[in-house]
């Protein structure tokens, strides 16, 4: 088998337990008594037409399941269409909507095991005093949330005997209910404004079909395999609710469920000791506990996959998702999901819980069902579902429209409670998520690249909310004085064609002997031209209108520390001086400088100084991404200072022609089309040597990997640098090296 | 006992666990041997991970990460299995390795049971050598480079690798070296 099939390990059923385990704890063993009291014999409808709405939205998710099987199911497909802002919002819902429909299946976890246990009252925990339901449902929540921290494989895998044994104990109690049903029985019907309000009661028994599409990543031939498991998690729970309510009203006299209720006993497990005894009361307790239990565990696990995928994006720090080193689990997204489910439980009852659940994700399938209009409509090139929404723009349309409308029948408080986590959401996404986050959606794309034909409001609006991933950052450590002004006032040309900063940073390196802390009460001290380099950067940078930021850090290590400043400080470039004395020598072994310098963590410029004097500048180049960033400085400069540009490219001697098309392409290709170009043949060095006798500044691509490794190992790259007598750039791309690199490198 | 370390498989769970066993294995190293990282991502087999896959193959990049900064660029060999054992047995048997070795990560017995014993299970069912390294600690290895002086220099092991010292390192794991020849010495 090939790796990715390893990977993938989910089949058909493995996916579709997924879905009805999430979703059957909540429809069949906590909700029926008070849909039955609240709707009569139209909860079988409120019932039916939760699952209707659902499987619109399941339509969607199917299709867009199939097209991105990513981790992160809907919220991954709504910031992919319609951007980040409705991204962050997508995922904020469907993250909370998850952790209230854990504490809804808690607080039914605590009622079963209260049935079990028949302690009544109060319970007096310290200064706080609860009912016994919620301190069982605080425990049962720290339970399933240390079992997801410490994360158990074999829970997996008991999901699937748990829902094989409800659907068991479910199909027994409707057949034997079944030949006791009685139409005369049906209860009355209180209306349909009640029906439909409780159908927003009960909708949170149909959340579990989005948390397949979360885990699409691991789902064997998901081209196949999700749509089945998504569309048939639905039906099938549609079909057993149906059949259970009908069973419930139809199987017992009228009034039953409400004297039941009031008694403060579970409906159904009543209902089951009606039909068939102790056993059957024992068989629904059991059951009760395992549905509510295995529907907490697949929501705490499904709401880490949209914390990854949230961190992934930048719309949350991906510092929460790291992963535990013992463990392997992401234990701090399961932590604060963890806190905030308890803190849920404490908070609501059992049906305000289950009803911002509901609005919650009503929200996340009205985004879903537009997320599948927007990709259909712009049909991105790499968009190839495999499966298809039926009855395409009826199915999502309507999808988004009831969803919107269900939220109608829900409580106004919390509803606006919702909206206000959605409205919270979008407040994120400007003041945090905007700045980091760098995806833009598919939506944002297609209108801002049709700006003219598209309605100027609708430009202007998808324009505002752009991610702007941050400002450019151009990062100079300074070193020698000598060399601020002119390293300076080339950050400050290329910081300001950007429109970014400039952060000036010296760093003050003290002997291994000196503690950093001390050192840095004493910086001034020990250095005291600090102050003054910093404040001359400054006013330099001034000079060219560019935003200036100025650190001074204190450092044992000298080089390295430029390195960890770029990080630190998101720097999007570095420039920097280099000569015989500057920024020391390497401290540490060759093979750990090698390591740091294998993964240049942005774009580098070195500068040879010699003087800053941009009217003409020569930029050799053999093609490669390193001479793509020389191109890009040249053009830079050229725009702040109108410099002339002499491209030089040298070719092996008869090639000419070939190597004078080269040059003229690669000019076009860089937006340098009216610079000079030079072909010579020969030395590569003694040519472009030569070149330099009429040029003020030589910018040179680093022409292979590792220029700044042998730049501060001291062996420098190309003689030429120090026999020309004007200034040298030499620039180098930023590298990371791609996972499969490290995987399999 | 020189080709012991000829091809040696680093079974390596996390990024700390990567630091310590490559900082161990670092000074027994002769010029001749080659290295094996394995990481092996734990799958549920039918049922939902513990962590995204994406989540952990990005994991398992640090986690190389962490092993090559010590020992440079040596292979790496990325795993799924659903037990870690036969896919740290399995890699062994694919890249022909001399010797599985690794640090020990201690933690209670409880957290053993919670974890599942992977060490236990490689130790004793193994059909190579395994050898377990004291980890050495990293106060050591900095100090030692830093001054000089201090702290267990690891090249002094080197020259006496069999008899290398555990009160010398930061660790109170016991070193200890276990080896069985072939397949018919697996623990009953």
């Amino acid at each position: 088998m090939t790796e990715e099939e390893l990977a993938k390990d989910l089949g058909p059923l493995a996916a579709l337990t997924i879905g009805v385990g999430t979703m059957i704890g909540a429809g069949i063993f906590v909700l029926p008594g008070d849909a039955v009291q609240s709707a009569g014999s139209l909860a079988i409808a409120s019932f039916v037409i939760g699952g209707f709405i659902a499987l619109l939205t399941a339509f969607s998710a199917s299709e867009l399941g199939t097209a991105m099987p990513k981790s992160g199911g809907a919220y991954y497909y709504v910031n992919h269409a319609l951007g980040p802002l409705f991204g962050s919002v997508a995922g904020w819902a469907n993250w909370l909507g998850l952790a209230f429909a854990s504490a809804f299946y808690m607080v039914g976890f605590g009622r079963y095991v209260q049935d079990i246990v028949g302690v009544g009252g109060v319970v007096a925990v310290g200064p706080f005093a609860m009912t016994p339901v919620k301190l069982v449902a605080l425990v049962g929540a720290a339970l399933f949330i240390g079992v997801n921290y410490v994360g158990a494989k074999e829970t997996g895998r008991l999901q699937n005997v748990i829902v094989m044994l409800l659907l068991a104990i479910l199909a027994v109690f409707t057949l034997v209910g079944a030949f006791r049903a009685d139409p005369a029985n049906l209860p009355a019907s209180p209306g349909v404004g009640s029906m439909l309000g409780t159908t927003g009661l009960i909708f949170v028994s149909y959340l579990g079909f989005v948390q397949i599409t979360s885990v699409a990543e691991e789902i064997k031939a998901p081209g196949r395999n999700l749509p089945r498991a998504v569309i048939g998690s639905v039906v099938l729970v549609t079909v057993i609710y149906a059949l259970v309510l009908l069973i419930m009203t139809a199987a017992v006299d009228q009034g039953f469920i409400a004297e039941v209720e009031a008694a403060g006993e579970i409906a159904v497990v009543q209902t089951a000791a009606l039909f068939l005894g102790p056993v059957g009361a024992t068989a629904m307790l059991v059951g009760g506990l395992l549905a509510t239990a295995s529907s907490a565990n697949a929501s705490i696990l499904a709401s880490s996959r949209i914390n990854f995928a949230m961190g992934r994006d930048n719309i949350v720090s991906p510092d929460l998702n790291k992963i535990h080193p013992r463990f392997a689990t992401p234990y701090r997204s399961i932590a604060v999901t963890g806190g905030l489910i308890l803190v849920f439980v404490l908070a609501g009852s059992v049906n305000d819980l289950a009803k911002m659940g509901s609005a919650l994700h009503l929200i996340i399938y009205a985004l879903l069902n537009v997320a599948l209009i927007v990709m259909r409509t712009v049909d991105p090139a790499d968009y190839q579902p495999d499966y298809r929404v039926p009855l395409y723009p009826v199915t999502p349309l309507l999808g988004a429209v009831t969803s919107v409308a269900l939220l109608a029948y829900i409580d106004l408080t919390l509803v606006l409670f919702s909206f206000g986590i959605a409205a919270a959401a979008v407040v994120w996404y400007f003041l945090y998520a905007r700045t980091r986050t760098e995806k833009q959606g598919i939506l944002g794309e297609y209108i801002l690249s049709r700006a003219e034909e598209m309605p100027e409001p609708a430009v202007s609006a998808a324009s505002s909310v752009q991610p702007d991933g941050g400002s450019y950052r151009v990062m100079v450590p300074l070193a020698n004085p000598e060399h601020e002004h002119d390293l300076i006032t080339l950050a400050s040309a290329i910081a300001k064609q950007h429109g970014g900063t400039v952060v000036a940073t010296h760093i003050v390196t003290v002997p291994d002997q000196t503690a950093l802390a001390s050192a840095a009460e004493h910086a001034d001290e020990l250095d005291e031209t600090s102050a003054q380099l910093l404040a001359d950067a400054e006013a330099d940078a001034e000079t060219f209108g560019v935003p200036v930021e100025t650190h001074t850090i204190v450092s044992h290590r000298s080089f390295e520390e430029v390195f960890d400043a770029a990080r630190d400080h998101d720097a999007d470039l570095v420039v920097m001086g280099w000569g015989p004395d500057s920024h020391g020598s390497p401290g540490r072994v060759e093979s750990a400088l090698d390591e740091v310098t294998s993964t240049v963590p942005c774009d580098f410029l070195v500068m040879r100084d010699r003087g800053f004097d941009p009217s003409h500048l020569l930029v050799p180049t053999a093609g490669g991404p390193d001479s793509d960033l020389s191109a890009e400085v040249a053009r830079l400069l050229q725009a702040e200072f109108g410099s002339e540009v002499t491209l030089l490219h040298v070719a092996e001697a008869g090639e000419e022609a070939s190597a004078r098309e080269f040059i003229e392409d690669w000019a076009a290709g860089h937006d340098l089309g009216d610079a000079a170009c030079r072909i010579e043949t020969g030395d590569v060095e003694t040519a472009i040597e030569a070149a330099t006798g009429d040029c003020s500044m030589l910018i040179l691509g680093a022409t292979e990997r590792g220029l700044l490794s042998r730049l501060v190992s001291g062996s420098l790259v190309l003689d030429v640098v120090d026999e020309v007598d004007c200034s040298v750039i030499m620039a180098e791309k930023k590298r990371r090296r791609s996972l499969r690199e490290r995987l399999f490198g | 006992m020189t080709d012991l370390l000829a091809r040696v498989l680093l079974p390596v769970a996390s990024v700390e666990d990567a630091q310590a066993t490559a900082r161990a294995v670092a000074p027994y190293l002769g010029d001749a041997g080659s290295v094996v990282a394995v990481h092996v991502i734990e799958k549920a087999g039918g049922a939902p991970d513990k962590a995204s896959v994406e989540q952990r193959e990005s994991y398992a990049g640090e986690v190389f990460d962490a092993v090559r900064e010590q020992l440079g660029d040596v292979e790496t060999d990325l795993r799924f299995d659903t037990a870690v054992e036969d896919a740290i047995f399995a890699a062994a048997a694919d890249h022909d390795a001399s010797a599985i070795v690794f640090t020990p990560r201690g933690g209670s017995r409880w957290l053993r049971l919670l974890t599942g014993d992977v060490t236990l299970h490689v130790v004793t069912e193994t059909d190579r050598p395994v050898l377990v390294l004291p980890d050495i600690g990293e106060a050591a290895v900095e100090g030692g480079e830093a001054e000089g002086s201090v702290g267990a220099a690891p090249e002094s092991e080197a020259s006496n690798p069999e008899r290398a010292d555990p009160a010398d390192g930061a660790s109170d794991d016991t070193a200890s070296v276990e080896e069985s020849a072939g397949g018919d010495e697996h623990a009953p």
